[in-house]
């Protein structure tokens, strides 16, 4: 079948739209829940760092902790969530890999596609929520938002496809992923600013690539751009290269996934 | 020049041992150094053959031969370990209906999703839609969920799509034998409509009548080696032939496992008026007589069993002595003599055999077994294996004039 090798866009849709039914076929409201769940969160977090912990941001006197941490959250939800979910579409769809030959990269690739799409809609329904409630947010810095949320779609994707090439050989990574990215989570400054950072660690951290693009998103949005660094060239062709790579091993395990499914 | 639809070339497959995770690992690492490990179970070993256009091919082999295997290296489902496999045409794969449904999605939703991993672009699908439901034919249900359908619906759904791909080359798995009568008569009809256009089948089937009467050449797999290819004829009558062979010797064996066990045994036993070397025939209507001496350790008489079946192990007639209240004739302490007629031989031309079994006095249970087989001659074109008696009535029916002819054969 010549059409098994290519990337194929009907069957990438199909899955996408697929994908993004799944989530919210059984519920009564239906696709309400993708802007109703991100404000609800929103609220949670509102109530939980302003209310109850009190959560004050030293250095960004104009800006409160809900936008500060609303900005950086979403896109690193979505990120997360790209790769947890994606790590176990090969397995789960053992079945259909038995049976039918397809591109299967097609499967982490529109796992991680419906997720962002997803996490934007909520994104941009919490971006709107903050502008009304009294936020300043630098509309204009959408011309640099969107392109580095497709850069993080991107590094998703490949991390993707590692992940869940990996997962059919090592099934030890459905256990280890959650901790792994929990930890991430924590060591990226999303609940904190980078200048909270002890200043022993400070240079280490400074090379993770998610926080790059935490604090330029922030920048984009509620600040304003700093100085241009090496970071910035780096990211993006660490995330380019992470998606390059991906789709190598991929293709070099994928005729073997049914062996060993 | 006409080049091969399917080309397979010198093909084995090994699937990897994996007992085991680190077995998993270490298979991992060796694909990561872009190695193969082959010391797994080889499932397939150069096979190779092509198929032309126009033809149909037909896969035959015992359960475990590779059969499953070798399709799924031909729909590129996996790769094999060595060799070659070229497939020109634009496939579709009829190897289980329902693969790639989602049961939670509607029957609509479904066959979006398998139209798309058909190769069908949407505006082929939007083209086409029509004739699916109608070849479908589950009316409303296209809008439920999958998971509520019945087994039969699936798979009239499934095919239905299959059949609206517009394949070149159709690649089936015994699938044709779900579905009720009516729809399994519909798909043949399709393929046969399919085959006539012109296309392909590559079919793998255990029923030798389905190979035969819709393939042109054929392979038998047999341990994952393609053990005879050729013309369809001539490699399922061997095929066939093999098995009756094997099934032949397993019984054999079991008999003679039987045998050393029992206590009451057959020391004799012979087609009387039959004893030619080689080959025993009888013309149609003969009697068969037999004679069998059973030996009694205890001095008690055994039951004698005698039983006809045909070359394939079907019985056609059993009958014991105790059935009939017969005592053997004692020849002396230990051994008794039974003695069978069966006059004008109702069996119509073909390969028989005749068996004794020595039973335990209480007829309970069959101690020995021997068999010897016949042939009947003749030149009957009755069917079957038996001649009933029967009767044609010598006045006809008589059939009600033209006029009133039953409105229900008119209607086709």
């Amino acid at each position: 079948m010549r059409n098994v090798k290519r990337f194929n866009s009907v069957i990438f849709f199909q899955l996408v739209s697929r994908n993004i039914r799944t989530d919210y076929l059984e519920n009564v409201t239906g696709f309400a829940w993708l802007i109703l769940q991100p404000l609800l969160m929103l609220a949670v977090y509102a109530f939980v760092f302003s209310t109850l912990f009190q959560a004050r941001m030293p250095e960004a006197a104009g800006v409160g902790f809900v936008p500060f941490l609303a900005v950086a959250f979403w896109p690193w939800t979505a990120f997360s969530e790209a790769i947890l979910k994606a790590n176990a579409t090969i397995t789960s769809n053992a079945a259909l890999i038995g049976k039918v030959a397809f591109p299967t990269e097609l499967l982490p690739l529109s796992a991680v596609a419906a997720t962002f799409t997803m996490h934007m809609i909520g994104y941009l329904a919490v971006l709107l929520m903050l502008q009304l409630t009294g936020t300043d947010l630098h509309w204009l810095g959408l011309i640099w938002v969107i392109p580095m949320l497709l850069l993080l779609a991107i590094f998703a994707a490949g991390l993707a496809l590692m992940a869940s090439a990996l997962q059919v050989f090592i099934r030890d990574l459905a256990q280890i992923l959650p901790p792994i990215m929990t930890f991430w989570f924590f060591t990226t400054p999303i609940l904190y600013s980078s200048a909270m950072l002890p200043a022993s660690l400070a240079p280490i951290f400074q090379w993770n690539p998610m926080a790059w693009y935490v604090s330029r998103l922030r920048e984009a949005l509620l600040s304003g751009f700093s100085t241009l660094g090496l970071m910035d060239l780096l990211v993006p062709v660490l995330s380019v290269l992470t998606l390059i790579l991906g789709f190598w091993l991929f293709r070099r395990l994928r005729g073997h996934f049914e062996d060993f499914l | 020049m006409t080049l091969p639809l399917v080309k397979v070339e010198g093909v084995s497959k090994f699937y990897p041992r994996v007992h085991h995770p680190w077995e998993r690992l270490r298979a991992f690492a060796a694909l990561l150094r872009g190695k193969e490990n082959l010391n797994g179970a080889e499932v397939l070993h150069d096979v190779s053959f092509e198929i032309m256009p126009g033809e149909s091919y037909g896969i035959v082999g015992e359960n475990g031969a590779g059969k499953s295997t070798l399709l799924k290296v031909l729909t590129g489902v996996i790769s094999p370990s060595r060799g070659s496999v070229t497939v020109r045409p634009r496939i579709a794969a009829l190897l289980e209906l329902g693969a790639g449904f989602q049961p939670d999605f509607s029957g609509l939703d479904n066959v979006r999703m398998k139209a798309s991993l058909l190769g069908m672009s949407p505006a082929q699908l939007d083209q086409r839609m029509d004739d699916i439901l109608a070849f479908a034919d589950i009316g409303e249900y296209v809008h439920e969920p999958v998971k509520h359908y019945s087994s039969g619906m699936v798979v009239r759904l499934g095919f239905a799509v299959v059949a609206a791909s517009d394949p070149e080359l159709l690649i089936t798995d015994e699938v044709l034998a779900v579905g009720d009568e009516s729809f399994q008569k519909k798909c043949i009809h399709w393929i046969e409509s399919f085959l006539q256009k012109g296309n392909s089948l590559l079919l793998v089937s255990h029923s030798m009548f389905l190979v035969q009467k819709l393939c042109h050449r054929a392979l038998w797999l047999h341990n994952g080696r393609a053990h005879m290819q050729g013309d369809v004829f001539e490699v399922t009558q061997s095929y066939l032939a093999w098995h009756e062979s094997k099934a032949d010797s397993e019984r054999q064996q079991r008999e003679q496992l039987a045998g050393a066990s029992g206590l009451y045994r057959i020391s004799s036993f012979a087609m009387l008026d039959a004893d030619v070397k080689g080959e025993r025939v009888l013309e149609q209507g003969d009697s068969l007589e037999v004679s069998m001496t059973l030996v009694s350790p205890d001095g008690r008489a055994p039951v004698a069993l005698f039983g006809i079946v045909r070359a394939d192990g079907t019985p056609v007639y059993g009958v014991a002595s105790d059935f009939d209240g017969i005592q053997g004739v004692r020849i002396n302490a230990n051994q008794f003599q039974y003695r069978i007629r069966f006059p004008d031989l109702l069996l119509l031309p073909g390969s028989y055999s005749i068996r004794g079994h020595c039973m335990d006095p209480e007829g309970l249970r069959v101690c020995d077994t021997v068999e010897t087989r016949f042939r009947v001659r003749g030149q009957s074109r009755e069917l079957g294996f038996i001649r009933l008696p029967h009767e044609w009535s010598d006045r006809g029916i008589p059939i009600a004039g033209d006029v009133s002819r039953p409105k229900e054969g008119s209607g086709e």
